[in-house]
């Protein structure tokens, strides 16, 4: 072997070393820098002190009790000292740690006799004086993880996601008789509705983010979330295509290509139950039947993408269609549960940014299929008309629910 | 800013070895000398206190900082001197930055007299000439401008002490009555709500008659710096005289010397429980007002005078709820 480069001369077994060597190297430049303390820092300015702020994640009125859920933002400790309730210093009992390190939470607990529908400003104040305040539009008790809001949950998924699916796959009979071009029409439709979710779960997400500490890097955790799903659904889509004996790189198409879409909403369902569990469990949503109506009129369109890349293939079993439905639906109710029960955004950005990955994967895979297979192609009005009706559909069922 | 500026601890150790008539070890070095009586247990006023429920801000359990008999020093004032026209009163009082316990757990940045706020408790009888001498320890221009006649180069507004300074004030003590005392530098809001005020008593030349004597300084504390006070007390830190009763006898009147120093907020106010008491607007003279609620806006002060008809726990705050529970309460022990 010609020798070059760089590594000409090492011996086998020494690029070890030479791996190695830069990170030993920053440990060292590293150790250098700390031992003069700030004095560096010194020389451009001071650092100005800590806004000792708390972020106050949940508030919940429960019988008899106020609970706060602060988390620590900030890279200095902070300690939780004194709390009120509509300007008043309260007793509370903490369950957890005084002094939060960064990004740690602790639950306060105060005994309080509220009022039902009342307003509430709660104030966390840390040992420097400094208090945060949190403001409660109306106090509304708090329901616990319990057997029956468990099954509660459960139905309100069920009724925003899997129904309104199984009742759309019950477009497949006619979509079957349609001709090609109204196939192609359709299939553009599941994917201008697909487009839409995604850009409405980026949406969601940046929303969300907004409001975390800054510890947790929410712009980096869409990114995350995002780049997973799309690279994990494309694999699953080669696995298909490959399981299927078909050439490399192939389309999918029919089942496949439909089990690709159901998975891609039930992502989406994910975020949306949660979405509707924890603005439920935190008292933010008028739970009306207006509002579920709206979801399931909204999410029948999904079930119609999801029947679109069948129309053209072999018959499909009663059984295989539930399995559709479920996947594409069950998720909501999953997600409905850890919002009413958790309510944790950082999971609930991270769900989003999964659903924006796997709406944007399924959105390509549709597309190939229509390039492919569709007459006239990407360009053809039936396409170009289905994809807008898609958004359309979404945007006219979305008043529903806005 | 000096550079030979000295240090906080030269300066309170220096006043302390000065002060005349001022308990200034006592506040500096803490005060340890007193046995620490537990406060009456609550079961003992028939309130169960197993469980914090929403009104439980009444002894033990209630979060207020510091020991029983820290604040002993500016509660009970020097006793009064007779009238002796011509002799000299004494005091030192030094100025320092200081961080100080304003509410359980929560500590502010205080400026401060002898390392309190409200400061010490000045005492003199009318005719005396008191002569204050202040160091400023603190890390800004500050004065102590004190209520009552005198010249106008006495008056703090025009002799500002520059950090390191210092500067005596000298001039006859009148009229009598309840004064007060705080500092006049600009932004003055930021001065007085920094902690920079305290009580002023000059007697009159017929002693008042013998009674239990307190002070009381009403004040409130922004500790987030938005221009509303976060807590409120009685010479000082939040809830204190709710952990800590005040024990007075029922026997002899109880007299307290009553001055508002709260910034931010218009007016303060006093109320009694369970009974009356005669209030002398300002101490000046003899008329009072037989009642049980006073309001006082910011630098108004007067004399209360208290003969209490029953014994157990009564309350005293500030009929302002909001300040109440935020921490301007307390209670009266009074027995046999």
């Amino acid at each position: 072997m010609a020798p070059a480069g760089v590594a000409s001369g090492l011996r086998p077994g020494a690029w070890r070393f030479w791996a190695l060597l830069p990170l030993l190297l920053l440990v060292g430049v590293v150790a250098l820098f700390a031992s003069t303390g700030n004095s560096l820092l010194d020389l451009v300015g001071r650092a100005p002190p800590a806004v000792d702020r708390f972020d106050i994640r949940r508030v919940e009125f429960v019988p008899g009790e106020i609970r706060i859920r602060v988390t620590n933002p900030q890279r200095p400790k902070l300690t939780i000292a004194a709390v009120t309730v509509d300007d008043a210093v309260v007793p509370f009992e903490l369950d957890g740690p005084a002094e939060l390190g960064r990004l740690r939470s602790s639950t306060i607990v105060v005994p309080f006799q509220w009022v039902e529908d009342d307003p509430y400003t709660v104030g966390v104040t840390s040992s420097s004086g400094i208090q945060t305040s949190f403001d409660v539009p109306a106090a509304v008790e708090a329901r616990g993880a319990s057997p029956k809001g468990f099954l509660g949950y459960a139905l309100i998924g069920l009724l925003v996601g899997v129904v309104p699916v199984a009742l759309g796959l019950g477009w497949l009979p006619s979509l079957r008789n349609a001709g090609s071009r109204w196939i192609a029409a359709f299939m553009a439709l599941t994917a201008g509705l697909l487009s839409f979710l995604a850009l409405d779960a980026l949406a969601e997400a940046l929303d969300l983010q907004a409001g975390l500490p800054s510890g947790f890097q929410g712009p980096g955790l869409i990114l995350l979330g995002v780049a997973a799903s799309y690279l994990g659904l494309t694999f699953v889509a080669q696995r298909f295509s490959a399981a299927g004996g078909r050439e490399r790189g192939a389309p999918l198409e029919g089942v496949a290509l439909a089990t690709l879409v159901a998975v891609g909403i039930g992502l989406h369902n994910l975020g949306e139950g949660l979405a509707i569990g924890s603005s439920i469990a935190l008292g933010e949503l008028a739970l009306g039947t207006f509002l579920i109506v709206g979801f399931m009129v909204h999410n029948v369109t999904e079930g119609l993408g999801i029947a679109a890349p069948m129309a053209d293939g072999a018959r499909v079993g009663l059984a295989r269609l539930a399995a559709l439905a479920v996947v594409a639906g069950a998720p909501a109710i999953v997600g409905a549960w850890v919002g009413g029960f958790i309510t944790s955004d950082v999971l609930g950005v991270l769900f989003f940014a999964l659903a924006i990955g796997a709406a944007l994967q399924v959105v390509v895979e549709v597309g190939r299929y229509v390039a492919r297979r569709a007459p006239g192609g990407l360009r053809s009005g039936h396409v170009i008309g289905g994809y807008l009706a898609g958004i359309v559909v979404m945007y006219v069922t979305g008043l529903l629910v806005a | 800013m000096p550079k030979d500026r000295p240090t906080r601890r030269q300066l309170l150790t220096a006043a302390a070895a000065a002060g005349a008539g001022v308990p200034l070890a006592k506040l500096a070095l803490g005060d340890s000398s007193h046995a620490a009586t537990p406060p009456p247990h609550l079961h003992a006023a028939g309130m169960d206190m197993s469980a914090p429920t929403h009104a439980a801000m009444v002894g033990h359990e209630t979060p207020a900082p510091g020991g029983p008999h820290h604040l002993d020093a500016l509660l009970y004032p020097p006793a009064p001197l007779p009238h002796q026209p011509g002799r000299v009163r004494e005091y030192t009082l030094a100025a320092s930055d200081r961080r100080i316990e304003v509410a359980k757990g929560v500590f502010y940045s205080a400026w401060t007299y002898n390392g309190t706020a409200p400061g010490p408790v000045i005492r003199a009888t009318e005719g005396d000439l008191l002569r204050v001498k202040f160091l400023n320890g603190g890390s800004h221009p500050h004065t102590i401008h004190f209520h009552g006649i005198h010249p106008t180069n006495m008056d703090g507004v025009f002799e500002i002490v520059e950090p390191g300074d210092s500067f005596t004030y000298e001039f006859p003590a009148r009229p009598y009555g309840m004064q007060l005392y705080h500092c006049h530098s600009t932004p003055l809001k930021k001065h007085i709500a920094k902690g920079l005020y305290g009580a002023f008593i000059i007697d009159p030349p017929k002693p008042r008659p013998a009674a239990q004597e307190l002070v009381m300084v009403l004040s409130g504390f922004d500790t987030d710096g938005d221009g509303e006070n976060n807590f409120y007390g009685v010479n000082g830190p939040a809830f204190y005289y709710a952990k800590y009763p005040i024990r007075v006898r029922r026997s002899q009147t109880v007299r307290i010397y009553l001055a508002n120093l709260t910034e931010f907020d218009p007016i303060n106010s006093f109320h009694l429980h369970g009974d009356f008491f005669r209030y002398y607007p300002t101490g000046s003279s003899d008329h009072f007002e037989y009642t049980d609620t006073v309001m006082l806006c910011q630098g108004q002060r007067g004399i209360i005078e208290i003969d209490f008809a029953n014994t157990g726990r009564f309350m005293f705050h500030a009929h302002q709820s909001e300040f109440t529970e935020l921490g301007w309460m307390g209670f009266f022990e009074v027995e046999d």
